[in-house]
């Protein structure tokens, strides 16, 4: 399926419009949800936005020279409706869960007496030697991703909008209903925790 | 009491503590941290290797976080099942 020069604007409309939605959800269906899988954490709502996002594709009438620009667009309507996701249960249900974790915040450090504040003996950072070769590994990827899915719904969240997507601080705050001070004691703990895990489980045995 | 001595003291009372220069380390990822903080987790960093280390593990989790998302979804072992393909692909055609 081409998408350049078409002998008529109407028979490239008709030729993009045909096969489009079914090779779509073939070529990309999977990733889509995969991608939605891991926001939403809840296969149903992931199929329903993976299908919300085709059907909006659709009413776009767009074509694309190239699976890659293909993929980049969808996966763009992709993530506005999961930010309405959010934004809609945030505005029923309170967003803050800092009793999670609390610990991972404090215990890793000593709670009095001689050196407190410090790390405690074995649970500082460990080297990771060349952390940047790991980023090709699918096993890697696989690790982080385990990791990730350990962090409670909410964190994660919050961790997938300001680090994956990069959006700001204020932008999370906005979508999840939270205050500035709630955002960044999530994220804190977040990091800490993935960190701890990804050590843990990969660079901790690495040889 | 001497110059140095008193140096040093400040300094010492500046500076923070592992745990709250991880907190530091974090925050400074998503705003401009008070001065007197940026001061002070300098000088924790100068001397506190494990806190070096962890400022630099956790830019490197954003960066492969930002930079690799088809790493990170395509990780996701569940895929849509041929049902929902199916049913998605039906509801395209109606739509058609």
């Amino acid at each position: 399926m081409q998408a350049d020069t078409p002998s008529t604007p109407a028979a490239a409309n008709a030729a993009a419009t045909l096969s489009d939605p079914e090779r779509w959800v073939d070529e990309h269906g999977d990733y889509l949800f995969k991608f939605a899988l891991i926001r939403l954490r809840d296969p149903q709502k992931a199929e329903d936005a993976v299908q919300e996002t085709f059907l909006a594709a659709l009413k776009g009438g767009k074509s694309f020279a190239g699976r890659s620009a293909e993929k980049s667009w969808l996966t763009g309507i992709l993530k506005n409706k999961i930010f309405d996701y959010y934004r809609k249960s945030s505005r029923e249900t309170s967003f803050t869960d800092l009793e999670f974790y609390a610990d991972e915040e404090n215990d890793r450090f000593v709670a009095d007496g001689l050196g407190k504040g410090g790390w405690i003996n074995d649970q500082g950072p460990q080297e990771w030697p060349n952390a940047g070769e790991n980023l090709d590994k699918e096993l890697f990827w696989q690790t982080y991703r385990n990791c990730a899915g350990k962090l409670p719904a909410r964190v994660a969240a919050v961790f997938n909008l300001r680090e994956v997507d990069g959006l700001e601080s204020r932008e999370v705050c906005a979508l999840l209903n939270l205050s500035e001070s709630n955002l960044w004691v999530m994220l804190h703990r977040a990091r800490m925790a993935l960190r701890r895990c990804l050590e843990t489980n990969w660079f901790g045995k690495q040889a | 009491m001497n110059f140095w001595k008193k140096l040093k003291s400040d300094c010492a009372a500046l500076s923070l503590d592992c745990c709250a220069a991880s907190r530091a380390q974090s925050e400074r990822l998503d705003h401009p941290l008070p001065r007197m903080t940026r001061i002070g987790l300098w000088l924790h960093l100068l001397l506190c290797k494990w806190c070096r280390r962890y400022g630099k593990q956790i830019r490197f989790l954003r960066h492969a976080a930002h930079e690799h998302q088809e790493d990170l979804a395509a990780s996701e072992p569940q895929k849509l099942s041929a049902e929902a393909r199916e049913r998605i692909k039906r509801r395209l055609q109606e739509k058609n």
